[in-house]
């Protein structure tokens, strides 16, 4: 029963999670700037309200999913 | 220099900037070695007493992961789904003309690219995982996993657990991109390059303590000698340039003068950085993956594969890895330094460089020079990359297996990362590391 619950957390925590990590507009820059020619943008972080709130949510959905998987390998060992 | 290092804490918001990246790195490392589930955790103890002679695909993939693999974490895949997605997309930017174009639009257009590349590294983290969930469950020995041929390590086996692993992997492949991202934006450095660069020092002493229990003390000193010259040499090369001088013409805008300054374009003799070690080695990994996924089925092609694809030690695998390498650099080279849009900015700045025409002229100038001062430097870079597999396979050495790829990033990244620290230091005007 337990594990059925915290199966279903850890199974909806994931897919929340790489939904949001999705709606999060990359600024990795890709590889144009990995090893070299990185220019620095300052302190660009993005700070509009949407994207703190989008940045809280993705980190309360990691520790979730952190947790459950955590947890659900420890009670299926 | 220690003065410079209390100077890096003084400034506060770089500090904030460089613990954000070091928490950012420690989270990164716990994911690394928290299980999951459903995996036979006495099995993978084994495995990884057996890890450090593992060499080929595993064994590469697991030095990127920072130890992921070998402890079948969440991160299991850690960064290299999204490093396959960028080498993808940048090779798919030669071929479409779509993305070329998005690649011309600037800003917009590469962000367009990078959202690219963040849904095809999903895709790609899911039939990785699949492919290794199947792996796993088979003990596939395309993987090179050593003495693991036919072990179970998931051993509850039914198609919702499958499932599950997967959508654990791949969300975890997920968390690790954001991680990179963070640090990118709010850390100091680039995210993905210092992630790796994380995974690959944290297998540095227990690769050392394998190597010094396998070969003898003279070898390991020797080994520690070759290390040091090397490390020596990639600094070297790394920060060597040409300057192309370039003189801006004076003009009269008003009663003030402008211009008449002369500066110079640097033009490094290794314009791409470890991008094609990388690029290489990620490249030499995909038939084994594929063989892996392919499961029992193909054997013939399995061992041919794991003849020559895996083994680092090979003539095959050797002469394949120089020539990507060349290959990567140049290519790599060509989209990082554009010789005619260069000639463009001389020539609308009113600048000019010595002797050679503004315009097509002062382009073909610098594309001839970018070609000569790549050659060596691709070199160099597959001569590290190659030198330990030739010491260690003659030396019978198993240990190892990817030191030069290891060095070179190690070395790579933190001269870059301390070109950043250092130009943020030169804002407030403290002196640099490198000064």
């Amino acid at each position: 029963m337990i594990n059925a619950i915290v199966i279903g957390i850890q199974v909806l925590s994931a897919l929340t999670l790489i939904f949001l990590i999705l709606l999060h507009s990359g600024r990795g820059g890709g590889l144009s700037d990995m090893f070299g020619g990185g220019q620095l943008g300052g302190s660009m972080a993005g700070s509009t309200v949407v994207e703190r709130n989008l940045d809280r949510l993705t980190v309360v959905t990691a520790i979730i999913f952190v947790f459950a998987s955590v947890i659900l390998a420890l009670r299926v060992a | 220099m220690l003065s410079r290092l209390r100077n890096m804490f003084r400034a506060p918001d770089l500090r904030n900037k460089i613990l954000f990246t070091i928490l950012i790195i420690a989270i990164y490392r716990v994911g690394a070695h928290l299980p999951v589930p459903y995996v036979d955790f006495s099995a993978i103890k084994d495995l990884q007493n057996n890890a450090e002679q593992n060499g080929g695909v595993v064994g590469l993939l697991d030095l990127f992961a920072g130890g992921a693999i070998t402890n079948v974490a969440i991160f299991f895949l850690g960064i290299m789904p999204y490093i396959t997605a960028s080498i993808i997309m940048q090779l798919l930017g030669v071929v479409i003309p779509k993305l070329e174009e998005w690649r011309q639009e600037g800003q917009v257009g590469q962000k367009k690219i990078t959202q690219w590349t963040r849904y095809l590294t999903i895709g790609l983290a899911i039939l990785q995982s699949t492919g290794f969930a199947f792996a796993l469950h088979n003990g596939n020995s395309a993987l090179g996993f050593s003495g693991f041929e036919g072990r179970d390590l998931i051993p509850d086996w039914s198609l919702g657990v499958a499932l599950m692993i997967i959508l654990t992997w791949t969300a975890g492949t997920a968390l690790v991109m954001w991680l990179a991202e963070l640090i990118t934006q709010r850390g100091i450095g680039n995210g993905m390059s210092i992630l790796i660069f994380a995974s690959v020092v944290s297998r540095l002493p227990a690769q050392g303590g394998a190597l010094w229990a396998e070969g003898s003390r003279a070898q390991f000193v020797v080994i520690l000698l070759i290390g040091l010259a090397m490390i020596v040499g990639i600094v070297f090369v790394e920060s060597g340039q040409r300057r192309i001088p370039v003189q801006f013409a004076k003009r009269v805008v008003g009663r003030r003068m402008y211009g008449g300054q002369s500066t110079y374009i640097p033009l490094k003799v290794n314009q791409s950085g470890v991008i094609p070690v990388i690029f290489a080695s990620s490249i030499l990994a995909f038939p084994a993956l594929i063989a892996s996924a392919l499961g029992n089925s193909a054997t013939g092609v399995q061992e041919w594969i794991n003849g020559n694809l895996v083994e680092g030690q090979g003539w095959f695998y050797i002469t394949f890895y120089t020539l990507l390498i060349i290959f990567f650099s140049y290519f790599y080279t060509a989209i990082a330094f554009n010789p005619q849009q260069q000639a463009d900015i001389i020539r609308k700045q009113g600048g000019f460089i010595p002797g050679i025409r503004p315009g097509p002229p002062t382009e073909r100038y610098l594309a001839k020079v970018l070609n000569r001062i790549t050659l060596p430097g691709s070199l160099f870079l597959a001569v590290i990359a190659i030198t330990p597999l030739l010491v260690f396979a003659l030396w019978d050495i198993n240990q190892f297996p990817f030191g030069g790829t290891s060095l070179l990033i190690t070395v790579g990244v933190a001269l870059e990362t301390m070109k950043q620290i250092d130009s943020q230091l030169m804002m407030r005007n403290y002196e640099g590391f490198l000064s």
